[in-house]
């Protein structure tokens, strides 16, 4: 049962913490609310596990990168709204950068083996 | 209990509901039912608790209060079962009192800083002294890093790191002179030796600068607290009085306060200005020596010194002192102040005392052993909570956390307990010790064994050590359960993991057996040695010979007195009713002191360290060891001192081998010596060795302040206060004692007998402890395996074929470990050969009667179980479970 959840929790940790600042970058969000947008953003790909969502939200409030405040939502529910911190700013744009980074090398080889594969 | 943070537990419970709450909403807007939408907004989110655990695993701080409910829980499973609880905590207590009143001695004695101000300021320097080539004159009184008068000098003068260095001597052997003289134990020191230590007088003065001035000019001496109060009475007028020691007047300046007895493991009874030296050992000049190494030293270190630069200031000293010898290579070692400063102690009684906690340690490490396959067994019977608690989602490393506090509970309770016990009891531990060992009671141990930071910290980190030890396993065992298998009640009885459990309770009981094992042997062979102890003959007369010890040299007599004095006891003695031999020897057979020299033989080829003694010639029928080959001395080569030699027979064969030794000449420095005769071997110096090499010299008139006497009598017991009476008349402040020689086989069995005591309690504990793990073991299989047996017998297997099944899948492990101990104990055991007499390290008798014992013990533990399996009724069992 265990083993389930840190499997993922390993798979997401970094791409699921960029997701988040990127998310509450367009303004304050419930963790409900982030993982609703994580999942319509994606087209229904990502399907975030709270098991990794909830945790990792409290960890960039540990980090101050993200801060929690009470608030009523639109059907009177009180709700911990996250917002991005300045901190968190600087750090969504270094991640945002390593990120492009990352996916420009990863594609770079796959297209590469990719043509030999089809010559 | 409510903890500062559980207000965030409840915002994150909040927090949650309302995701759930939310994402029930908008499927009630996409048209679900409001159960239906609840369900499933459920099920998408997941286990709610281990969500909250994890998250609350981002926030770092909640172990705490986990750490306090793991105590809780624990607290609540060990009030569930006390038997359990009871039993492990006893053992443990046990395992670890007795490691904790080990490590106490040893600590007050090699760790424990001195009892005087500032005591972390204080360094012992230790001198090495080398040849670069060939060989260098030095003589070595006690321990060969001590340092001469001259080279404490340099030390002193020439170093700029110490506030005061101090130099002494120990363990002065003294008379004290007055109505009735005794023996007592001092200390010459150099006379700043109360201003480094930062000692305060409780009466009078300490030594002054000019005390130490001129060598003997100056007798005064300083009183240790206890031997005022026991010898003076507390006399306050004692300042100014004076008192003999060794025939010298010395005049009392001053007592030292109640909590110091000197820097030493003896208490020090007095202290004198090693300028006074001579008066204690008349026939040497110490001081005088530059190449003894005979004093001890402290320096106390400058605020701001650290012990490595002090060293690396030394060592520029110490090279300094290499052009007093061509060729010499001096260094120095600095160390902590502490009872046991001196290197050849240090080694010696730190041996023994690691042999015994290793012993010590190997009990409690069967005592986890036994623990952690009696918490194999009930993790066993916590098999569906586990499964339960693991389907709830918690998580396996939470799980082995919580069981790991139980154990540390357990054995935390456990080693307090053994802790307490041992720190009340350890002081009367040491007395019995003592009281066993060949120490005069005139000379106290002064060692503080209450406990302190160390032995606490000890106790406590053996404790966490020993509860990880037993509880790891388990904990790891039993908290990896397939789920599924484990929550269909106990239909099965959760075969997977099963063949893993028994290999680990099967090697839990290896372990014992092998520990048990190798106490046993040693606990056996140090039996037999004891016992021959007892019974050796060694190889010469004991019976109805008196010794009479006493040192002439050391109570201040010439030479010539010393002869005169020989000549009217020899002869009122011999004239007493009775008596019908005496005989002179420099060394009273078997009394422990040895006599050393170097010998070579004729062309100087080889160079012997021997033993040697000064005997005249009634010493050889007085103990009836008969001459051999050649012939005894005669009295006018006693009377000269002549320069022949009587080999013992395997000296001889040593030497000569294959020669005729009469006649031979060996070597001593620049003297030769004739060899005149061959002695048999006997066991005079040491006990159970015959084949030492031993040789007799004639006594002469250099030797006379170093002889003993002999007497050989008949039965009557009031000789011992007759000789008293004559030597009484000749010298009334002469301190002696007149004992029989058998009294000496004593200080030999002594040590023995503590041995054994000591290895047959630990291995009576072993056996006992291993057999409970033994039966444990083999009734739990028993009764795991009911319905197996029930099948076998429904199948038609006989009681005979169901008690061979048991026992032989018990004994195994046993076998096996039990291979493991004898080898084991079989690499080890020459480290007792000391007390062993000459019994071989590999003595078969042991070998083979104690392995016999132990499996028969085994057989016996299998055995109660095994009937059980036995008595197993084919129906029931099939219905059992």
């Amino acid at each position: 049962v265990k083993d389930r959840y840190r499997n993922r929790i390993e798979l997401l940790q970094g791409t699921l913490d960029l997701l988040i600042l990127e998310t509450l970058r367009w303004g304050p969000q419930h963790g409900y609310g982030i993982s609703r947008a994580i999942q319509s953003q994606s087209g229904d790909v990502l399907q975030v596990d709270t098991g990794s969502l909830y945790p990792a939200l409290h960890r960039l409030e540990r980090k101050k990168w993200i801060a929690a405040d009470w608030k009523i939502s639109e059907n009177k529910q009180r709700v911990r709204a996250y917002r991005l911190t300045p901190k968190g700013r600087t750090q969504l744009a270094d991640e945002r950068s390593r990120w492009e980074q990352l996916s420009l090398a990863i594609a770079g080889i796959l297209n590469s083996a990719k043509r030999e594969f089809e010559t | 209990m409510k903890w500062p943070w559980r207000k965030r537990f409840d915002e994150l419970d909040e927090e949650i509901r309302a995701h759930i709450e939310m994402s029930a909403h908008d499927r009630e807007e996409r048209g679900e039912s409001a159960d239906e939408a609840r369900a499933a907004a459920r099920r998408e989110f997941g286990n709610v608790g281990l969500v909250k655990e994890t998250t609350r695993d981002a926030w770092g701080y909640v172990w705490i209060e986990r750490l306090w409910q793991d105590v809780q829980y624990g607290l609540r499973m060990l009030r569930r079962s006390p038997g359990f609880t009871m039993v492990a905590v006893l053992t443990l207590a046990l395992g670890i009192g007795a490691n904790t009143a080990i490590f106490t001695i040893l600590n007050s004695a090699a760790l424990r800083l001195l009892p005087v101000p500032h005591a972390d300021q204080l360094v012992t320097i230790g001198q090495n002294v080398q040849a670069a080539n060939g060989s260098l004159h030095r003589n070595i009184h006690d321990d060969e890093t001590f340092v001469s008068y001259a080279e404490y000098k340099a030390y002193a003068q020439e170093n700029s790191v110490f506030s005061g260095l101090l130099a002494y001597s120990s363990f002065t052997d003294t008379t004290l002179g007055g109505d009735k003289p005794r023996p007592i134990l001092g200390t010459v020191t150099s006379c700043n030796y109360f201003d480094v230590l930062q000692i305060r007088p409780a009466l009078g003065r300490f030594f002054a600068d000019s005390d130490c001035a001129a060598p003997g000019e100056s007798p005064v001496v300083v009183l240790g607290y206890a031997a005022w109060q026991q010898i003076f009475a507390a006399d306050h007028a004692i300042i100014g009085k004076t008192i003999t020691l060794n025939r010298t007047l010395f005049r009392v300046i001053g007592v030292a306060p109640r909590e110091f007895e000197g820097t030493e493991v003896m208490a020090s009874a007095f202290w004198a200005p090693l300028t006074m030296e001579k008066a204690f050992q008349p026939a040497d000049d110490y001081v005088a020596d530059d190449f003894l190494s005979w004093l001890a030293l402290i320096g106390r270190l400058k605020p701001g010194v650290s012990t490595r630069h002090a060293a690396a200031n030394l060592s520029v000293v110490a090279s300094g002192l290499n052009s007093l010898q061509p060729g010499r290579i001096t260094t120095v070692t600095l160390g902590r102040a502490t009872r046991l400063s001196a290197p050849s102690m240090r080694t010696q009684l730190l041996t023994i005392g690691w042999l015994v906690m290793a012993a010590v340690g190997l009990v409690l490490l069967l005592a986890c052993a036994n623990i952690a396959s009696l918490l194999l067994a009930r993790a066993a019977g916590r098999h569906k909570e586990i499964a339960v608690r693991l389907t709830l989602g918690a998580s396996r490393w939470r799980l082995i956390r919580q069981l790991l506090t139980e154990s540390l509970l357990l054995s935390l309770i456990g080693g307090a307990t053994g802790a307490l016990a041992s720190f009340w009891s350890v002081a009367a531990m040491v007395r019995l010790a003592v009281a066993h060992l060949p120490i005069s009671p005139e000379f106290a141990l002064s060692l503080n064994v209450n406990s302190d930071f160390h032995t606490w910290f000890y106790a406590f980190g053996l404790s966490i050590l020993t509860a990880c030890f037993f509880g790891l396993a388990p904990a790891l065992r039993s908290s990896r359960t397939d789920l599924t298998l484990a929550m269909k009640d106990d239909g099965a009885q959760s075969q997977t993991g099963t063949a893993s459990a028994g290999r680990l309770r099967n090697s839990l009981v290896g372990i014992q057996v092998a520990v048990c094992m190798l106490l046993l042997l040693a606990s056996g062979l140090l039996l037999h040695g004891l016992y021959h102890a007892q019974t050796l003959d060694p190889g010469f007369r004991m019976k109805g010979v008196t010794s009479v010890t006493y040192n002439l040299a050391m109570s201040g007599y010439t030479q010539p007195r010393a002869a005169a004095f020989q000549q009217e006891l020899r002869e009122g003695v011999a004239a007493l009713p009775g008596v019908d031999g005496v005989a002179q020897s420099a060394v009273i057979p078997l009394s422990g002191s040895h006599d050393g020299t170097g010998f070579s033989t004729p062309n100087k080829s080889k160079t012997y360290q021997v033993e040697y003694n000064d005997v005249s010639p009634s010493f050889f029928p007085l103990l009836s060891i008969p001459i051999l080959q050649g012939r005894n001395f005669t009295e006018a080569e006693a009377e000269t001192g002549a320069h022949v030699l009587i080999l013992t027979q395997s000296t001889a064969r040593r030497f000569f081998p294959g020669q005729n030794p009469l006649g031979q000449v060996l070597h001593r420095d620049t003297t030769d010596w004739q060899v005149i005769g061959l002695a048999a071997d006997t066991q005079l110096a040491d006990l159970g060795n015959s084949g030492k090499l031993y040789v007799f010299e004639p006594t002469g008139p250099d030797s006379q302040g170093d002889l003993n006497l002999m007497a050989h009598s008949g039965p009557d017991p009031s000789i011992t206060k007759e000789i008293s009476a004559v030597i009484g008349d000749l010298d009334p402040h002469l301190a002696f004692t007149v004992a029989p020689l058998a009294d000496n086989l004593e200080q030999w069995r002594a040590p023995a007998r503590v041995a054994s005591a000591l290895s047959v309690i630990l291995g009576a504990l072993a056996l006992l402890l291993s057999s409970i793990g033994i039966y444990g073991m083999v009734s739990y299989g028993v009764s795991r395996r009911v319905r197996e047996i029930g099948i076998r017998r429904a199948l038609g297997a006989d009681n005979g074929d169901v008690m061979w099944l048991v026992i032989r899948q018990a004994m195994l492990p046993v076998a096996m470990g039990a291979l493991v101990g004898i080898v084991l104990c079989a690499v080890v055991s020459s480290i007792f050969s000391a007390i062993l007499f000459g019994v071989s390290p590999l003595d078969p008798g042991s070998f083979v009667s104690m392995p016999a014992f132990l499996l028969a013990v085994a057989l016996l533990a299998c055995y109660i179980p095994a009937r059980r399996a036995m008595r197993v009724d084919p129906i029931v069992a099939l219905r059992y479970e």
